[in-house]
């Protein structure tokens, strides 16, 4: 995968405008107050889930060995090719459902109308067009974010460095922590 | 040009067909299915609960798929019998009676509802749902109806109830001895009876009904000597191995009553296999041939088939039967072994109960479960397990599948299980049966195949 979706939980209000914009890409009617009517109800693939007191919208992780991929006994969970993400083909579930039992993530789920299994795919026709997720583009703070691996891996290298910076300064007093400590004394 | 005739047009029958043509780019597959169509038979609840209103609603293994790998299906059409001598099948169907040849068969007819004996169970009323127009008079009959009583204690019973309570109806649960008694432990079949029970399914336990009553149709049952009066009555009693056509041509059953057949997927005649809801099949750690009617098993078992039929010499470690649902709110897993599966195949367990460290959701950022159990065998290596929860119960879900599959040592599963953040106790309950050790166990070759067929599939 050479991207992800990656979440700020320091920006998430839990305002649920993800799962709406997910439910909505997914009805039959793609518009809001059709949407709203139809039996069954439109299925969000991704949720806002309440951890202690965070909101954290997960989604499938489109994991790179995925137990999904690995137990589907028809080959109906596949990758069109690794930086694909992970989907399930209907027209090969029998709604056996394992591919629910292995998931670390609970992400998959029972399709209500013909019981095949659904799942988040990334808005893999979207992507394809050089579009965002709806879930990324809905999210009015910017707490959901697709980005490449190389973005993530910068940042990460920032962090990492400042963190070090932070901390050999910590014994000499140059910066940051320690200053700071000792002047609260 | 290798002829591979599939009967049967399900899970079974088509993942053999596709396994016989990526095995084979060049054989002729015909798959005969007595359906008007392929679909999944799990979307029959939708049916029931007003999703979908016709059998494509769920459809499977489409024109499309099967164009891809050059199957040819008849349907609707029913083969009458099998010519072992000849090595042809009878079809009929499209207007028509025809000789098919066939250098190998699969036998893939699934399974037929189990009617118990109940005096009145024959009335008009009486209603079964392994098939879409089974469950299409189920949908006719409930239009008017208020109340419905469902009788079995598997997890298609419990979602036909449920989809009957979402149309608005008042349905009663009939189980003669437990719910999910074949694969969850008593004391969590009590726990989801309670639980059912308060979200509004109105559980009749403990014994059958002893009367289906009413002057040509249904128009009540009698449990405990309590009479009910309902319109409706759902048999949902599991199903029986459809054999009579691979016992006319005098292929043998196993003692389950179900095909016989060795790890190729053979049956006791050359070149004719079988799979699926109508086959026994090799469990996992016991190597033991065993009646598993589930559509996991029975695809994977057909892949093997399919593939063999087209020349293959393919081969099952055994199967692990694994099956999740959720039911009125609850998350139920159950993996591998429970105390009346093992006793089948002789298995010594010991039963212990595994208790998350918060229960209910007040930890809701974890993930819990209500109640846990852990089976493992003589020699400490998890066999089974089971768990209910109403809050992400797959994060230890999971877990749990890999060390039944891999049969892991329950001392060192339990350390990691037990993270720094979570914290595990078990106590131990019950051992059971006889003691006859089991080989083979902590094998994943099963799961290793499976893969190597994706990938074949793939290229
Ligand atoms: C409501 C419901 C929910 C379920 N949920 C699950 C689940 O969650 N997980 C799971 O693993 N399993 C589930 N199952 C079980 C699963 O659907 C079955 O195990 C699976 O369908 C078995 O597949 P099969 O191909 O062996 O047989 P079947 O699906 O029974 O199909 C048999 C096929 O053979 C054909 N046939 C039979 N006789 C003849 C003949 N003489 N000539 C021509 N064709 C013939 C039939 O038309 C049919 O196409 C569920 C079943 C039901 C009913």
């Amino acid at each position: 995968m050479d991207k992800i979706i990656i979440v700020d939980i320091e920006k998430c209000l839990a305002c649920k405008s993800c799962e709406i914009a997910c439910a909505l890409a997914h009805s039959r009617s793609k518009i809001l107050s059709e949407a709203a009517q139809e039996s069954p109800k439109p299925q969000r693939m991704m949720a806002v889930e309440a951890a202690g007191e965070y909101g954290v919208p997960i989604q499938c992780r489109h994991c790179e060995s995925a137990p999904c991929i690995e137990i589907c006994p028809t080959g109906a969970i596949h990758r069109e090719d690794e930086q694909s993400p992970v989907v399930v083909e209907a027209d090969l579930c029998i709604g056996c459902k394992l591919c629910m039992l292995v998931c670390p993530f609970g992400v998959l789920k029972i399709g209500k109308e013909g019981r095949a299994i659904i799942k988040c795919d990334m808005c893999y026709e979207r992507l394809k067009e050089g579009m965002v997720p709806e879930c990324v583009e809905a999210c009015p703070t910017g707490a959901i974010k697709l980005v490449s691996l190389e973005e993530v891996t910068k940042s990460r290298r920032k962090e990492a460095s400042e963190q070090i910076v932070r901390e050999s300064g910590s014994g000499k007093g140059r910066q940051g922590k320690a200053k700071r400590v000792k002047g609260g004394k | 040009m290798r002829k591979v005739v599939v009967i049967g047009g399900s899970a079974a029958g088509m993942m053999a067909a596709i396994s016989a043509a990526v095995y084979d780019s060049n054989a002729d597959v015909t798959v005969v299915s007595r359906d008007l169509t392929a679909y999944r038979r799990p979307g029959i609840p939708a049916l029931v609960a007003g999703y979908i209103s016709d059998p494509a609603g769920a459809g499977v293994f489409a024109g499309e798929t099967l164009g891809q790998y050059k199957i040819r299906l008849i349907c609707p059409a029913e083969v009458t019998n099998i010519n072992v001598k000849t090595k042809t099948v009878s079809v009929q169907g499209e207007g028509k009676i025809q000789e098919l040849g066939f250098d190998s068969a699969v036998i893939a007819t699934g399974g037929y509802p189990i009617i118990p004996k109940i005096p009145g169970s024959e009335k008009k009323g009486v209603y079964t749902f392994t098939t879409f127009e089974g469950a299409q008079e189920i949908v006719e009959a409930t239009r008017e109806a208020e109340t419905a009583v469902v009788v079995g204690a598997g997890f298609v019973a419990l979602e036909i109830a449920e989809s009957l309570m979402h149309k608005g109806l008042d349905v009663y649960f009939n189980v003669r001895s437990r719910i999910l008694r074949k694969i969850v432990e008593p004391d969590v079949s009590e726990f989801l009876s309670r639980r059912f029970d308060k979200s509004g399914l109105k559980m009749l336990i403990g014994e059958a009904i002893s009367e289906v009553g009413g002057a040509g149709s249904v128009e009540y049952v009698v449990h405990k000597s309590k009479k009910i009066s309902t319109k409706v009555v759902i048999m949902g009693t599991g199903v029986k191995p459809s054999v009579s056509l691979a016992e006319k041509c005098g292929i043998a059953l196993g003692s389950s009553g179900a095909i016989k057949v060795d790890n190729r997927m053979q049956t006791s005649v050359a070149d004719i296999y079988a799979a699926g809801d109508c086959a026994e099949s090799p469990d996992l750690g016991t190597g033991r041939f065993v009646y598993s009617p589930v559509g996991s098993i029975g695809a994977m078992a057909g892949r093997i088939a399919g593939a063999n039929a087209a020349g293959g010499n393919e081969e099952s470690k055994g199967f692990l039967r694994a099956q999740t649902d959720e039911i009125l709110g609850m998350q139920i897993f159950s993996i591998g072994h429970s105390t009346t599966t093992a006793k089948e195949v002789n298995l010594a367990v010991t039963v212990r109960d595994l208790r998350a460290p918060v229960s209910g959701q007040d930890d809701r950022g974890a993930g819990s479960f209500e109640t846990g159990k852990l089976l493992t065998d003589i020699d400490n290596r998890i066999v089974g397990a089971q768990l209910v929860s109403v809050y992400h119960g797959s994060q230890y879900a999971w877990q749990l599948y890999q060390a039944v599959l891999r049969g892991k040592d329950r001392e060192k599963f339990l350390k990691e299980f037990n993270s720094p953040r979570r914290k595990f106790t078990e106590t131990m309950l019950a051992t059971a049966g006889s003691t006859i050790s089991v080989e083979n166990v902590g094998d994943d070759n099963a799961l290793r195949w499976q893969n190597k067929l994706c990938q074949k599939q793939e290229q």
